[in-house]
């Protein structure tokens, strides 16, 4: 099947590719000065109204008919090119563009438009872009793509301090997160306060919420792209910051010159300091450790070699402690068959494990979990014609899941050695997608994604005679399953679609339908998923989530293209989403497949956005409106309830202000709707407790939740002639102390000092809040 | 477990801070409320019967004074309940047994409660209890230095057995002279054996004694049921709101129509020390 598959694809692929006489050019874009490849970069021939746009690899590839043509390079922030070239045959052109910030005090040379935004087919796709993050403020002065994320329209967050996202009415782990195509598993440290991604050597990263291209699959909301960058291989450069709670080195240059390249960086937190939680006894800290290396063999074959390891490590005198962390590691080869077929070939591992551990003679023990992932990947595009590419792959992931083992520690633990089986799967997906050119102004996208699921053995399935009844659990038998031996196997067909119609050369209407697989399912209850939380596989029990969505959406932009305007609507339903009965049992449960329910949830919402690319004040402006529904059976009487992560209304606003070559001023504003949260209808006295009367799930909302940040980054005159620059980032988080509601609880009233007030009869809600008024000061420094 | 994560945020987080905030929220209708309790020790027989009141009203709930409440057992013995019968202030509600009994290892208990001719129905199973072997006491260093009594630093060992053969659910209760005590308001101190290894040497009490003070511990056999409920409401009483942990929800019981609360069967077992210096 495999084979037949591949072979119509070839068929079809060389027919439709030597119809015509025809040139290639194609080559790799590169940063000037440091010569990082460059994703995205618009390539243009003005005269056929055709064009192509750098993949992943900062690679391009046009076939047009032979002559002679002037093409065109642009990409946002970089000085635009343009070069006449006589196409015959196959000609390959590597380009070197000179990044704006390196010109500074020049007048901007571009006068063509950078118009992504508009004639771009792929929409609901969000890029970040650095330049403007790094103007703005960040908390503690810590920049973290997460907390950017999280500011986009159609994503929200759970409040602050917390690094989970949910877009457009998915929950946090629907979410892929991939660093360098290594999928993260839990993208926090000290519990959200920061992400694993240390913005140093992030080279580019992109959401996609909706439109989701048929290369990428395995969870239901959205893609989260996360690239690292090659290293320089031009020169040998250092770079770090010494912040408030964490300093960072980096250092990148060349192994050979134009040909191999290195970047190595690390940075770790001294929370110990500041955490009232922390003082000689107790310790607390995160590290993230960035390893790269790329060499070119010449220019049809290059190699990457990517590490990456952070972890948080928690020791409460000495006694209690733990620790969680992910590993990842990426071998890639880009390989060119020829002038029109470029292919990567990636072999990915990824670990993400947790351990919890208590030292005492006769209490002691150790938790521990993991979860690891070995995934083989290949992607191919074919650059058919200016109207014709094709994408296709074939990606193969196993994965083993080891939920938890408790053992004892010492000799005298009244602990014995408990392990919850492991889980083995094994997903294969084959994709295809062409994207067709119809007219000049009508482009479509369109393929599938065949996805595979097997959960198999060494494992055993418990049946039992009510297998939702998590009270009285009643075993009646038990399936033994060998190694590799089948479990259950889910097939689906997700069919993608989009399409692009550009309506004049400042406007456009875009339309897209996806639909999503995950068979990788989060052990989680809450809002905001925990790093203790564990990962079962699709199986006996557990249905893989399917979720359709539908996004409609108009662009536009203004004044030759400084402003870029989008407007987009989506629906999205989800079937089988996962949830959990009400009490469940989520940790330690060898019975975990009795707290299951799965149901349906549905969303939908329209989101506005207005950007400005240039000049002195750059900044966005987006609106969120937004619903977000499930019905599940089991929970909340079966009767539907507002999800955790529904918001009414987002607004979210970033502004960086460029006041003279030494002063940039950032501010960040957001607003939204107040979380949704179950609230107590009453109380009852049982033996000592006082416990509360639960009403509807739901069915109240705390505050809304409003935020200002502001900040100010000086760069000394003198850097201009030094090799040393550095630079000072001054910020205040939450600029006007609002008392930002993280949650509330409740408990018998009591005074300050915890003592009981009245006749402890009566009880209290408190809310909690995070972050007051915040300063910071970070220094960054480069040479 | 599940709320050790809010607990380690804010308390690590210098600038977090909690207030008391009104909650504007309407007030549910009121819940019959079931608190009973057949053991194998004599005097251990009652059921309370109550209402749920609103959140912010103050004083003790409503008692339910007019109900007709029996135990029964699956040998077929009744045991008609009379309420309050030593008429005392503080008993409103609580409803004793007109003969006195005593529960038996493997058998069923029945309730019945009738409330204005609303009938609520529960059972439990009387399982054997695991006893304690013996009780020690040490002094916790630690506690000694700063202890949040003062004088109270003396911390009492439990020594047990615990069958490896049978699944076995734990409830402890612990006094100090007489008196109920609770390391926090919200405590309650239950066990599964899931993970637990035969030999139980020395695992410390929750609460802190001086010299001269008797402590006592009572062990309860409980009933899987009877554990999903003190599950479910310690993480009741305990949630934070949802953000980490699963949204808070009624206790699940083994009453019948709606009824809050729970019927316990359970055997005891009482051990008791006193600190010497």
């Amino acid at each position: 099947m495999i084979k037949n598959l591949f072979v119509s694809l070839f068929i079809l692929v060389t027919t439709v590719g030597f119809s015509q006489e025809k040139a290639t050019l194609n080559g790799y874009i590169k940063d000037a000065e440091n010569g990082e490849e460059l994703i995205g970069v618009t390539v243009y021939i003005p005269q056929l109204k055709a064009g192509a746009i750098t993949n992943a690899y900062g690679f391009y590839s046009i076939t047009v008919p032979v002559g002679t043509y002037e093409v065109q390079f642009s990409y946002v922030g970089y000085k635009f090119q343009s070069v006449t070239k006589e196409l015959s045959g196959n000609v390959a052109f590597n380009v070197e563009l000179q990044n704006e910030a390196t010109v500074i005090q020049e007048i901007v040379i571009s006068d063509k438009r950078i118009d992504e935004n508009v004639v771009s087919l792929q929409m609901s796709k969000n890029t970040l872009d650095l330049n403007r993050v790094r103007k703005l403020p960040a908390l503690f002065g810590e920049i973290d793509i997460i907390k950017n994320i999280q500011m986009l329209p159609g994503v929200i967050t759970a409040g602050e301090g917390t690094s989970s996202f949910y877009v457009r009415g998915g929950s946090a782990d629907q979410n892929l997160i991939l660093n360098d195509e290594a999928p993260i598993y839990d993208p926090s440290h000290l519990f959200g306060l920061f992400s694993v991604f240390n913005a140093d050597v992030i080279k580019d990263s992109e959401l996609y919420k909706g439109g989701i291209p048929a290369r990428f699959g395995g969870r239901l909301s959205s893609i989260l792209e996360v690239r690292t960058k090659d290293g320089n291989n031009k020169n040998l450069n250092v770079a770090g910051g010494i912040g408030t709670m964490a300093s960072r080195i980096m250092v990148e240059g060349p192994i050979t010159k134009e040909k191999s390249s290195f970047i190595v960086s690390a940075r770790r937190s001294y929370v110990d300091l500041f955490l009232k939680a922390a003082n000689e006894d107790n310790l607390v800290h995160f590290y993230d450790i960035n390893a790269k290396i790329n060499w070119k063999t010449n220019n049809k074959n290059r190699f990457f070699v990517a590490f990456y390891a952070g972890r948080d490590v928690f020791n409460f005198s000495d006694e209690f402690g733990f620790a969680w962390g992910n590993i990842t590691g990426t071998f890639r080869w880009n390989h060119l068959f020829n002038d029109r077929l470029f292919s990567n070939t990636s072999v990915i591992v990824s670990n993400f494990d947790y351990k919890l551990e208590l030292e005492d003679p006769v209490q002691g023990f150790q938790w521990l979990s993991n979860l690891q992932e070995l995934s083989v990947k290949n992607d191919l595009s074919y650059f058919i014609s200016t109207n014709h590419e094709l994408a296709f792959g074939y990606h193969l992931t196993g994965r083993r899941f080891s939920p938890g083992r408790i053992s004892p520690n010492t000799s005298g633990s009244i602990f014995s050695e408990v392990e919850l089986q492991h889980m083995y799967a094994l997903d294969h997906a084959f994709y295809i997608s062409d994207q067709y050119r119809l007219t000049d102004r009508l482009t479509v996208d369109y393929g599938f994604r065949l996805s595979i699921f097997q959960n198999v053995g060494k494992s055993d399935v418990y049946l039992y005679e009510d297998p939702q009844d998590n009270i009285n659990i009643n075993r009646t038998d038990t399936l033994h399953y060998g190694a590799w031996k089948n479990i259950k196997t889910y097939v689906n067909i997700e069919p993608r679609a989009a399409l692009r119609y550009i309506i004049s050369d400042e406007q456009s209407a875009k339309i897209s339908y996806n639909r999503m697989v995950q068979n990788t399912h989060l052990i989680a209850a809450g809002t905001v998923p925990v790093p203790f939380n564990t990962w079962n596989p699709s199986g006996y029990y557990l249905e893989p989530q399917l979720a359709d969505q539908v996004a409609v959406g108009y662009f536009q932009n203004f004044k030759d293209n400084m402003y870029e305007f989008s407007a987009e609507a989506y629906y999205k339903d989800i079937k089988n989403v996962t949830d959990f009965a009400d009490n469940a049992d989520i940790f330690f449960n060898e019975d975990l497949s009795t707290e299951f329910r799965q149901g349906k949830a549905w969303s939908y919402g329209i989101e506005l956005m207005l950007n400005k690319t240039r000049g002195k004040l750059t900044g966005s402006v987006g609106y969120t409106l937004s619903k977000a529904m499930r019905k599940v059976p089991g929970v909340n009487l079966d009767k539907s309830f507002v999800a955790n992560y529904d918001r009414r209304h987002v607004v979210n606003i970033q502004a960086a202000y460029d006041m003279s070559s030494r002063w940039t001023l950032g501010a960040t504003f957001t607003y939204s709707t107040g979380r949704p949260i179950t609230l107590p209808t009453g109380k009852f006295e049982y033996q000592n407790y006082h416990p509360d009367v639960i009403s509807e799930r739901n069915g109240y909302r705390l505050p809304a939740f409003h935020r200002l940040d502001l900040s100010a980054t000086y760069t000394p005159a003198k850097n201009a002639n030094r090799r040393w620059k550095g630079q000072w980032v001054f910020s205040v988080y939450n600029a006007y102390n609002r008392q930002n509601p993280f949650t509330i609880y409740t408990r018998i009233t009591k005074n300050d000092d915890g003592d009981v007030i009245g006749d402890g009869n009566t009880k209290e809600a408190r809310m909690i809040y995070l972050f007051p008024i915040l300063p910071s000061i970070t220094y960054n420094f480069k040479f | 477990m599940k709320n050790l994560f809010i607990i380690i945020i804010c308390s690590s987080i210098f600038w977090s801070c909690d207030e008391p905030v009104r909650l504007d929220v309407n007030q549910g209708e009121s819940r019959v409320i079931i608190e009973g309790q057949v053991t194998n020790a004599a005097g251990h027989q009652y059921v309370k019967v109550s209402r749920s009141n609103g959140f912010y009203e103050s004083g003790k709930t409503p008692r339910v004074t007019n109900a007709t409440v029996s135990v029964s057992d699956d040998a077929g013995n009744d045991f008609p309940f009379v309420h309050n019968p030593g008429n005392l202030d503080d008993s409103a509600g609580y409803y004793l047994p007109q003969v006195p009994f005593i529960g038996e290892v493997g058998k069923t208990y029945f309730l019945t409660v009738t409330i204005d001719g609303q009938i609520y129905e529960a059972q439990d199973k009387l399982f054997r209890v695991t006893p304690i072997d013996s009780l020690s006491y040490r002094i916790d260093e630690e506690e000694r230095e700063d202890p949040e009594d003062p004088g109270k630093f003396y911390e009492v060992l439990i020594y047990a057995k615990e069958p490896q053969d049978t699944k076995d659910y734990y409830l402890f209760k612990f006094y100090r002279n007489d008196s109920l005590k609770l390391d926090f308001d919200t405590d309650i101190y239950f066990s599964d054996d899931e993970v637990l290894g035969e030999s139980i040497d020395g695992v410390s009490s929750p609460i802190y004694f001086a010299p001269g003070d008797v402590a006592r511990c009572e062990i309860f056999s409980i009933s899987r049921t009877a554990f999903v409920f003190y599950s479910d409401l310690q993480s009741l009483l305990n949630s934070d709101g949802g953000l980490f942990s699963q949204p808070p929800a009624n206790s699940r019981t083994n009453l019948s129509n709606n009824a809050l609360g729970f019927f316990q069967a359970s055997a005891l077992h009482v051990s008791e020390i006193e600190i010497k210096e």
